[in-house]
């Protein structure tokens, strides 16, 4: 055998060996954390560990409801902010603007994706805390202090802030995948539409929504998919008060993964307390898979019926 | 219909980005008359077509210049509501457009956004275009069920019939029956034939004979320009310029010699495949076999059989209620005209 071929040979296996060791830390780290959480799971129900909002490493007690219901509470405001956000700026982009236009803000909408999470957190300090405590807790809280709004949190770190960040962040996303899906709708149906004498809104209504809606579906999951792992800014912004019940949004919530990067490798000499946190880990890591592969697998799905 | 179209065209030039699609074009389309515009691809048949309704504004890059009277308003005029303007016109496009809704919601799709609520209006309006396409027999116990589950066929006609529920005065088709089956077009052309009475149709399409069926009007495009038009026959039979001399007898022999007939009535598939292609094998290159049909499934399937043997089919016809007439031409191998 030549050298020439016994390189290629050689670049070829080393190339295979590094795929496989790509493919195979997914796996690795799925199971490791499987298995370092194993131990709280053999001795507390996981049903006590999911309901109980009661956090006292020292006292054996890991509950984990505050921060579940804290991660529930953040994504839920950043969706709700973020997704009519992301559905008519795609759809103008798509729909209404001019392509010059659209060439020139689409990269600006990129960058945005872009930037350093650390970045957007301390922005949300900056700016998005003081508005939160000095404009809109007030007074929303004082014109409607029932369920959702109710709160004696006046600081301006709280859910709501970190929703109002993480929109922001997961926004970029989306924009960019509905309006793909949105330019796939095919141009005759438009077309179709217009040439009854419908205006573009109705046409965007009833038509291109009704025919790209999956997409729009998947678009948004992914968006939450990435939202459930938003560590770093969230954590700078949500208030993070440990054993605190979040009831409104302008309690402060302390969301999984601030959780975990706030108490990851402290106090170790804790009991349990590693498998614990490994074990919100596993969770975390459980749903923002799960997230994916419905998101992804709608997308394939609707280019495979395309095609 | 009482209110009087008019369509005229006055030095209209379409360019896209810098390509001039259409140059200078200045014609009358004729009232309650179906008008074929034909000429080569890319000759600017579809954008003139698009250019009527202003849909050509859709494209990116588009510039238009000139004027179109639509009842006397040039509807390229700022001040021209372009949803009333399209409201006249029905489009039916080359592949059916199905909005993705029932077969009742798209009918009722074009009268609800210019308003339309009473349920019983709506109801009426269905049933009555939907009897003009022809499609209401076969559609009238599921009208709620998705338009996607008919077929190609029934959804053009499903198409013409949402185009007519908003009450147009004109009919705009873009080789409407080119991606349908023989049956399905003939099925599309009947009505055109029925609607030119009280529409004004026109028509764009690249098949001179289904032009000679159906037109009472040709305008002939080559390259952007208006070289030639007036009725039918005269285009046709004496056209005046060289150019359109030229691309009909290129396209389309007047008078067809037929140099062998042969019955396949009663014949089913696969036998009758085999009998028109051992009858082809006879021929020479380009003499034109004649074979008559009379099973819905032959009509669809020989064509396409001698096509795919690399012979070109001419024509498709209806020649009675059961009969259908199918020309195909002799074509050696790889050697075309």
């Amino acid at each position: 055998m030549n050298t020439r071929k016994f390189k290629d040979v050689v670049a070829q296996k080393i190339m295979f060996l590094l795929c496989i060791f790509v493919v195979s830390l997914a796996f690795l780290i799925i199971f490791g954390l499987y298995h370092r959480s194993m131990p709280i799971l053999a001795e507390k129900n996981l049903k006590d560990i999911l309901f109980s909002a009661i956090w006292h490493p020292a006292q054996g007690q890991f509950g984990l409801a505050g921060f579940i219901v804290g991660t529930l509470w953040v994504i839920g405001i950043a969706t709700i902010l973020a997704v009519p956000l992301s559905i008519l700026t795609a759809t103008y982009l798509s729909e209404y603007s001019h392509r010059r236009i659209r060439e020139y803000i689409k990269p600006i909408i990129d960058l945005l994706a872009g930037i350093s999470p650390v970045i957007y957190g301390v922005w949300g300090v900056v700016a998005i805390v003081p508005f939160v405590r000095d404009y809109l807790m007030p007074f929303l809280s004082e014109k409607m202090p029932f369920f959702p709004f109710a709160s004696d949190n006046y600081t301006g770190f709280a859910a709501i802030t970190g929703g109002i960040v993480l929109a922001v962040m997961i926004c970029p996303l989306m924009i960019s995948i509905i309006g793909e899906v949105i330019r796939n709708v095919p141009f005759e149906a438009r077309e179709a539409s217009l040439a009854l004498g419908a205006t573009r809104w109705q046409t965007v209504k009833y038509v291109v929504f009704k025919k790209s809606w999956p997409g729009i579906i998947a678009a948004i999951i992914l968006g939450l998919s990435r939202a459930f792992g938003e560590t770093i800014a969230v954590l700078m912004v949500a208030g993070c008060a440990l054993n605190f019940f979040p009831k409104s949004i302008f309690d402060p919530a302390y969301p999984l993964p601030a959780l975990i990067a706030n108490t990851y490798g402290e106090m170790m000499s804790i009991p349990l307390y590693d498998a614990a946190v490994l074990l919100a880990a596993f969770i975390l890591l459980i749903v923002s898979i799960l997230f994916n592969i419905v998101g992804w697998g709608i997308l394939l799905r609707i280019e495979r019926s395309q095609s | 219909m009482e209110c009087k179209t008019h369509i005229s065209v006055r030095d209209l030039s379409v360019f896209y980005g810098g390509a001039q699609v259409l140059n200078n074009i200045s014609i009358d389309i004729p009232d309650k008359k179906l008008t074929a515009i034909i000429g080569p691809s890319g000759c600017g048949k579809t954008t003139l077509l698009k250019s009527l309704n202003r849909i050509i504004d859709l494209q990116d890059g588009v510039r238009v210049s000139g004027q179109v009277f639509v009842d006397g308003e040039d509807i390229y005029d700022p001040k021209v509501e372009v949803t009333h303007l399209r409201k006249k016109m029905g489009l039916l496009l080359q592949r059916p457009q199905i909005l993705p809704m029932s077969i009742y919601e798209n009918v009722v799709y074009g009268p609800r956004i210019h308003g339309v609520r009473n349920k019983k209006k709506l109801d009426g309006l269905v049933q009555c275009y939907l009897k003009v396409s022809g499609l209401w027999n076969e559609v009238k116990d599921r009208l709620h069920s998705p338009a996607t589950r008919l077929s190609i066929g029934q959804q053009q006609r499903l198409c013409l019939a949402r185009g007519l529920a908003v009450e147009p005065e004109v009919i705009l088709g873009d080789e409407p029956t080119s991606a349908l089956d023989p049956i399905s077009a003939e099925r599309i052309e009947q009505r055109l034939l029925e609607l030119k009475s009280q529409y004004t149709v026109v028509l764009v399409t690249h098949n001179l004979r289904q032009a000679k069926r159906l037109a009472d009007y040709v305008i002939f495009l080559y390259l952007g320009n208006l070289i030639e038009h007036g009725p039918t026959e005269q285009i046709l039979k004496n056209p005046k310029y060289v150019k359109t001399q030229n691309y009909i007898n290129g396209e389309f022999i007047e008078e067809l010699t037929i140099d062998k007939e042969l019955n396949l009535k009663a014949t089913v598939c696969p036998d009758n495949f085999a009998k028109a292609k051992l009858a082809l094998e006879e021929l020479k290159h380009g003499q034109v076999l004649k074979i008559v049909v009379d099973y819905e499934v032959a009509v669809n399937e020989v064509p396409k059989a001698m096509e795919f043997e690399g012979h070109k089919v001419l024509e498709i016809k209806r020649i009675n209620q059961k009969d259908w007439e199918i020309l195909i031409q002799k074509r050696n191998g790889v050697y075309t005209i």
